[in-house]
């Protein structure tokens, strides 16, 4: 197993090369019986249904495979050459915000590859707006060349590691094997259609053009074929490649880790556009498998041998790998779950318990005065006496800092004040604390995990998502809605804002303008809504 | 059969002059490249010239007490503007990297600054350009083992005295940036 980048490089290399020759050969030798097998085909077969083209014709056979291939030729240059924008169309890529804090490092990043990489070529950077973890790299052949990242890959590994990916995909670029792969994409998926197409034709079908594209169809598929043979190897010459240029085989390793554990984007990344990605979306037992069947069909190779390949660089295993994220993620802060449970008094002078901490905290009628004991025989005193209480009334949002927009509070009818919040800029009232985001900029915050939350939003949190599933079902049930506020209006449009819930699987209500694709949070909600995304918070209580 | 000999003798001159044309400009690629991949990193450390008073400035107000590292960038930079000579060039630019870092350390001991944007873009800025110098001239040294591989190896090497082509110099670090700073406040680099 060789050990060092340009060892890998060159083997692998080597080894595209040989197949690329093998398989032109089989290629050439298919089509030419493929084309005389054809010409015999057509012949009995066209006679029979005109007569107007006469077997041994062979000069109107040959003008007719020219037309069509002149035709073909077209196609495959307008479809090929406009496939980074559609492709990036099709994935709903958006350029990169320079607001966010965090685009700002994609594009530092891009940029600092074109120093490594000699600035050979112009590649454009795009963030796709989803929580998967995935790359794609698309080139086409007019020599336009773009990588997209998803903005969960983006706020969740480190730079190194961000970096590590976008060399890997950078070198997919200049080493050509984008070029084949999205124009086989795009020109196979045409093709396929027009095929279907022609077939439904039925009486109308132009003889001319019909064994011509059964070739071409023909050859598609080889070409994919080829694509599909070397593709393993290509993976991970661009491991190897990504490592010649970060000198960190450590970061793309981790990087590969943390993708491989989580969503890479089955869905929102279409059929067909797998091949370009750094891994497999959908995942599947092929990739993970060796043997002639597997490396010939699989797109990607297996991940934990890429990963081994990598960390024998440097001395380590996926074991010690793993030991290290486990430790980094104890670190990170774990919901204090603590099982005590408090006695409240409520105004009603009734004992109301026992309850734990943050079902206590969500009582309206919760207070720093409010007499809480931990049992009856207990000691009973001001909640905000007791230290666990009053941490979670001490906590304030600091509402200070940031510049003037010119937009309003729903609510309090002043100008709101943008603000920097997990890297990206929002839109904050001083007054009541609600934040005002544009639509596109939520699956970015809720992918970053910068933010620390205070106990006052955690147990507000858990609390809340239990209130509203309560009165979504007694809504569902009786139409009515008892706790309803009055309606916001959209501060760019004016217009009413729907009020609805985040998802029903999270159950935060926010106001949303369809219009402007603005959402309006309440103070806290946004905290909270990030906090039960991330905890994975859903309804417990039983609704009485 | 003579005749063959003649035509089979003419094809393998014409095919060793082929080759010879081949190497040869394989090597001035080669070349070209490194020179530019030298040029290259005078355009990034430019540019780390031209981007530092903004963004020092920018943080500077908020630590107030770290003024002499302030100072000691300031100076570093002009230092390395008014420079001539490659030897004393390389020095200043290896200087300003240090005071660079031990600004960037300090900017570490300032919790209070992690939330602050312009701080943590004045972080990422030092960052970027600290890498992308890095990366140039790690691109030059690697282009540089390429033209001295393709330079020494045997075929080629008889090509490469015949025109007299000559290897590049590494870009090697000075005595001065081996020596890492350390993240505690107060400790004066030589």
């Amino acid at each position: 197993m060789p050990l060092t980048y340009i060892d890998i490089e060159k083997q692998k290399t080597w080894r595209i090369g040989v197949f690329f020759l093998i398989l032109l050969f089989m290629y050439f030798c298919v089509t030419f019986a493929l084309f005389y097998g054809v010409l015999l085909f057509i012949f009995p077969f066209h006679f029979l249904r005109s007569g107007s083209l006469m077997p041994g014709n062979q000069i109107h056979l040959l003008l007719i495979f020219l037309f069509s291939l002149a035709i073909a030729a077209m196609h495959f240059w307008f479809s090929a050459s406009g496939a980074v924008q559609s492709v990036i169309k099709n994935l709903g890529a958006l350029p990169p915000d320079p607001d966010d804090g965090m685009h700002r490092r994609l594009m530092d990043l891009m940029n600092e590859i074109h120093v490594v990489t000699g600035d050979k070529r112009k590649i454009e950077c795009r963030v796709i707006p989803s929580l998967s973890m995935n790359a794609i790299a698309v080139s086409d052949l007019k020599g336009n060349s773009a990588i997209a990242i998803t903005e969960g890959l983006l706020s969740r590994l480190t730079r190194s590691q961000t970096e590590a990916v976008i060399a890997h995909e950078a070198y997919h670029i200049l080493s050509g094997d984008c070029m084949e792969a999205t124009v086989a994409t795009s020109i196979f998926g045409m093709y396929a259609a027009m095929i279907e197409k022609l077939q439904n034709l039925g009486e109308d079908d132009r003889r001319g053009l019909h064994p011509a594209f059964f070739m071409f169809w023909i050859l598609l598929k080889l070409s994919q074929l080829l694509s599909m043979f070397i593709s393993r190897e290509r993976e991970y010459r661009a491991d190897a490649a990504s490592v010649r240029m970060t000198r960190n085989p450590l970061s793309l390793a981790e990087a590969l880790h943390m993708i491989s554990r989580n969503w890479r984007g089955a869905g929102p990344i279409g059929l067909g556009l797998e091949m370009l990605c750094i891994m497999n979306p959908r995942e599947n037992m092929l990739d993970e498998s060796e043997g002639f069947w597997a490396n010939l069909m699989s797109t990607h190779p297996p991940i934990k041998k890429r990963i081994d390949v990598l960390l024998r660089m440097v001395r380590s295993s996926i074991a010690d790998l793993e030991a290290r994220e486990n430790r980094e993620t104890k670190k990170a802060s774990s919901f204090a779950d603590s099982d005590q449970h408090y006695y409240a008094f409520g105004p009603d002078k009734q004992w109301k318990g026992p309850l734990p901490i943050a079902d206590l905290a969500a009582l309206p009628w919760f207070s720093p005065l409010t007499w809480v004991s931990s049992g009856p025989r207990k000691v009973v005193r001001r909640a905000s006496d007791d230290a666990v209480f009053s941490r979670i009334f001490n906590e304030r949002p600091d509402l200070t800092g940031g510049e003037v927009m010119s937009l309003k509070c729903p609510i309090c009818r002043q100008f709101l004040f943008g603000i920097p919040y997990e890297k990206t800029k929002v839109n904050q009232c001083r007054y009541c604390g609600g934040i005002l985001v544009e639509n596109t900029k939520i699956p970015r915050i809720i992918a970053r995990r910068e933010k620390e939350f205070g106990e006052r939003v955690k147990s507000l949190a858990k609390a809340m998502v239990n209130d509203n599933q309560r009165r979504l079902s007694i809504k569902k049930l009786t139409g009515a809605d008892s706790k309803a506020k009055p309606h916001l209006n959209c501060p760019k449009c004016l217009n009413t804002m729907m009020r609805t819930f985040y998802s029903l699987a999270y159950l935060v209500e926010i106001d949303r303008c369809g219009l402007c694709n603005l959402s309006w949070f309440d103070k806290d909600e946004l905290e909270m809504l990030q906090f039960v995304i991330e905890n994975r918070i859903t309804a417990t209580m039983p609704y009485d | 059969m003579n005749m063959i000999i003649l035509w089979i003798c003419i094809g393998s001159i014409i095919l060793l002059l082929l080759w010879v044309i081949r190497v040869y400009n394989s090597l001035v690629e080669l070349r070209n490249e490194v020179k530019n991949a030298w040029k290259q990193i005078d355009v990034q450390l430019k540019r780390r010239h031209d981007l530092i008073p903004n963004l020092v400035s920018v943080v500077k107000g908020y630590m107030q007490h770290e003024r002499d590292t302030f100072e000691k960038v300031t100076s570093a930079r002009s230092r390395a503007l008014s420079a001539a000579g490659v030897h004393e060039k390389a020095l200043a630019e290896n200087s300003l990297t240090q005071a660079l870092r031990g600004l960037f350390a300090v900017i570490e001991n300032y919790p209070v600054l992690r939330s602050n944007e312009n701080a943590m873009h004045l972080q990422e800025e030092l960052t970027t350009t600290e890498n992308r110098i890095a990366f140039s001239r790690q691109l030059y040294n690697d282009l540089a083992a390429n033209l001295a591989t393709k330079i020494e190896i045997f075929p080629n090497n008889i090509v490469a005295s015949l025109f007299s082509f000559s290897k590049a110099e590494y870009f090697t670090a000075d005595e001065a940036e081996r020596i890492l700073p350390s993240a505690e406040t107060g400790i004066r680099m030589k």
